[in-house]
């Protein structure tokens, strides 16, 4: 009996607790920012402005959750049944919140609204390539891309043409270390998060057009073993000795600090290298191999996801296409300078102006350019690239282990994790 | 006022001891070697983060300097009036308040009938406690949000008190059974010989006994309380009901990071703990041995 009252006394609680919206016909929707902080708060502040002044009858609740502990949160609110109704996630956890059915599909949502035709295609196949079931489980809203950050004004100086293919990387890393001025032609992330950036080097140069061919894993095939050794050879000859051990921050610092001449990162560290470096810092898209092909392996791809528990999922779509809808998604991705999945915000000024990333749209809009997606959506993708091969390419660095074996080690786990998947598919 | 001054120093015996101290030290030039500087490189050690956490916090963005002259407070502003930490640390103060009060008051109780009652399963009880310790708080989160959300205790910092009591606990309730024990239950009795009810003979007998370790358990329940990360990121939904320790990481972003910002939120997140330490480590020294030996 006193359970019982507990029960309904708890359950009255739950219901007073979610009652505020409809008593004064207004809907409140929540909006969980995936990679909240002061950078991004304020922008989606001002959007979330504009929305509900389009749009009276409906309040959006703002929660910036920082990008650290996204996953681990998402993980807890869809166990516990407590999912915002808007949310943004980017393909890197995509997958895993689609097994656990969390999100509702969008293709016909998208299909039969002003976004329809509008969504730059290599970024909706990249969101699609990441569920099981192909559909689109995200509004892709941010593109980014790996570039070769460079300083212009260290390649004027030594004469060193922005090179197009690897062979001309390499000689340009070695023609401008200058190792008694403590200046090198290139920092190589060694430590955490190398092998992702290894991978898209590696597709990059070999042009190899897919991560899996006939079910196994192409990781080890030879023009990718061909790159690693290429880098590998480059490491302490034109790079500094420590980058062994760089992470992102480790890297970032290397470059903006004035010891390095080329970094490999993508356009999120615009922000970083040009408050650092103003306009002696450029973007190139990554070299291409012998092949000539130009291969992309696409970063995770930011985008909105609309939540199955939600009870407001019309007024939850209204705020996803408004986020997406040109005026919003130019708005957005001038501020973090990242690629518009809008295609209508090509023509907007400020892509003329920010010169990485209209080369980045330039290269991914080339019908010559072949996607190669990554794996993201294999449950141990991340501890295969990273926890098990990262430590291994140290090896490969210092000279303790052949390119070769590094990758055919890491094919092998990826061709074993695949069939897994496709057998429980 | 002379007189004042005067009687301390004809009523107490003569200072010896720390003239004693003073004058070993003298005679025995080793122990410089042996005891300071060690000790001395040891404080470097641990100073040196604080430190660098200071002259971020404290120097402008972009300078490169290890004395943080020209000082300047941007970062503070930054942190406590751009990204709200004015909002987290009032929160985390109410959050780690109550749970002080909750847990010492839960665990000056319960201390108190472990130590001084036997009851069935009370050998179990105290397995269990123990045991509890080993369960790490993520494996907690699922059920606790369930049971948070049905209960409408998600998103308030009623929540967060709950579940961080709950957390804490255990291990005060462990504690300050000890403590118990170690008061003579002779006092107690005596007391009550003389007319006193058990619960005065608490209250004036005991009780007082009890203060450090009333202040070793509210310590330690403070600072476990505003530390948690993990129950604030996961029960609260709102911004302004987040704590400092997700503010904190909240200013770390996924590609840049302001690190002025960052050590100014470290020093506001410090400055309490350090101060809570400050005032109370004494105690804490007598509580962390009491129980340690039979009395």
């Amino acid at each position: 009996m006193r359970r019982a009252l507990l029960v309904a006394a708890a359950a009255a609680l739950a219901l007073a607790g979610c009652s505020s919206g409809p008593a004064d016909g207004k809907v409140t929707i929540t909006f969980w920012d995936n990679n909240g902080g002061p950078g991004r708060t304020p922008i989606y502040e001002e959007l979330i402005k504009r929305f509900e002044a389009a749009n009276p009858d409906i309040h959006v609740d703002y929660v910036g959750i920082p990008s650290s502990s996204v996953q681990q949160k998402y993980d807890t609110a869809i166990a516990g049944g407590g999912t915002p109704d808007v949310g943004g996630v980017t393909t890197s956890y995509l997958s895993n919140m689609v097994g656990q059915e969390a999100l509702v599909p969008l293709d016909e949502k998208v299909d039969g609204g002003p976004l329809k035709g509008k969504l730059l295609p290599s970024l909706v196949e990249t969101v699609r390539q990441t569920a099981p079931d192909n559909k689109l489980y995200s509004v892709p809203s941010s593109g980014n891309m790996d570039v070769i950050w460079y300083r212009t004004d260290w390649f004027a100086e030594k004469g060193v043409q922005p090179p197009r293919t690897w062979d001309e990387f390499t000689a340009a890393a070695e023609k401008l270390t200058d190792a008694s001025a403590n200046r090198y032609g290139y920092t190589i992330r060694g430590g955490a998060g190398s092998v992702f950036q290894l991978l898209t080097e590696a597709y990059a140069y070999s042009g190899t057009d897919s991560f899996f061919e006939g079910g196994k894993s192409t990781v080890d095939a030879p023009g990718n073993a061909d790159l690693v050794e290429k880098v590998a050879a480059l490491y302490k000859k034109a790079t500094p000795e420590a980058d062994v051990n760089n992470n992102y921050t480790q890297m970032v610092a290397q470059f903006t600090g004035g010891s390095a001449a080329m970094m490999h990162h993508n356009l999120g560290s615009y922000g970083d290298v040009t408050k650092a470096l103003g306009d002696k810092v450029q973007a190139l898209p990554l070299p291409v191999g012998p092949s000539g092909k130009r291969t992309v392996v696409p970063n995770p791809t930011d985008g909105f996801a609309v939540f199955r528990n939600s009870e407001n999922q019309d007024a939850a779509w209204k705020f996803v296409e408004f986020l997406t809808s040109a005026e919003s998604n130019s708005y957005w991705n001038e501020k973090v300078g990242q690629i518009p999945a809008n295609t209508d915000v090509r023509s907007q000024p400020w892509i003329e102006q920010n010169k990485p990333v209209k080369m980045a749209l330039d290269v991914l809009e080339d019908p010559a350019t072949i996607t190669v997606p990554a794996p993201v959506y294999l449950p141990q993708y991340s501890s295969i690239t990273k926890a098990d091969s990262e430590p291994q390419y140290q090896k490969v660095l210092l000279g303790q282990l052949g390119a070769d074996e590094f990758l055919k080690a890491m094919a092998e786990k990826l061709t074993t994790a695949q069939q897994e998947w496709e057998d429980r598919k | 006022m002379t007189e004042t001054l005067v009687r301390p120093a004809v009523d107490s015996p003569p200072p010896t001891p720390p003239q004693r101290r003073r004058k070993s030290g003298h005679h025995d030039p080793s122990r410089v070697f042996r005891l300071h500087l060690p000790l001395l490189l040891y404080l470097l050690f641990t100073l040196v983060p604080f430190y660098w956490m200071l002259v971020f916090a404290l120097r402008p963005t972009g300078s490169t300097a290890l004395v943080p002259w020209p000082m300047t407070l941007e970062h503070f502003d930054t942190v406590w009036n751009g990204i709200g930490f004015g909002v987290f640390f009032t929160n985390s103060m109410i959050i780690a308040g109550g749970t002080l009060v909750a847990v010492s008051v839960l665990a000056l109780m319960g201390g108190y009938a472990l130590a001084r009652f036997q009851f069935k399963g009370q050998r179990v009880f105290l397995l269990a406690l123990l045991c509890s310790q080993f369960i790490p708080g993520a494996m907690m989160l699922i059920p606790l949000f369930v049971i948070f959300r049905e209960a409408g205790l998600l998103n308030t910092l009623t929540g967060l008190v709950i579940a961080d009591t709950a957390f804490q606990l255990p291990l005060a309730l462990i504690l300050m059974s000890g403590f118990v024990r170690n008061v003579p239950v002779e006092l107690e009795e005596a007391a009550m010989v003389d007319g006193c009810t058990r619960l005065r003979a608490f209250f004036a007998v005991t009780l007082p006994q009890l203060r450090p370790a009333l202040v070793a358990v509210g310590s330690f329940a403070f600072i476990g309380a505003w530390n948690n990360f993990l129950f604030a990121l996961m029960f609260a939904s709102k911004q302004d009901k987040f704590t400092l320790p997700v503010g904190l990481s909240y200013a770390l972003g996924e590609f840049n990071t302001d690190f002025g910002a960052l050590a100014a939120g470290g020093v506001v997140a410090a400055v309490p703990v350090v101060l809570v330490f400050a005032v109370v480590q004494r105690y804490l020294v007598q509580g962390l041995s009491a129980g340690a030996v039979k009395g």
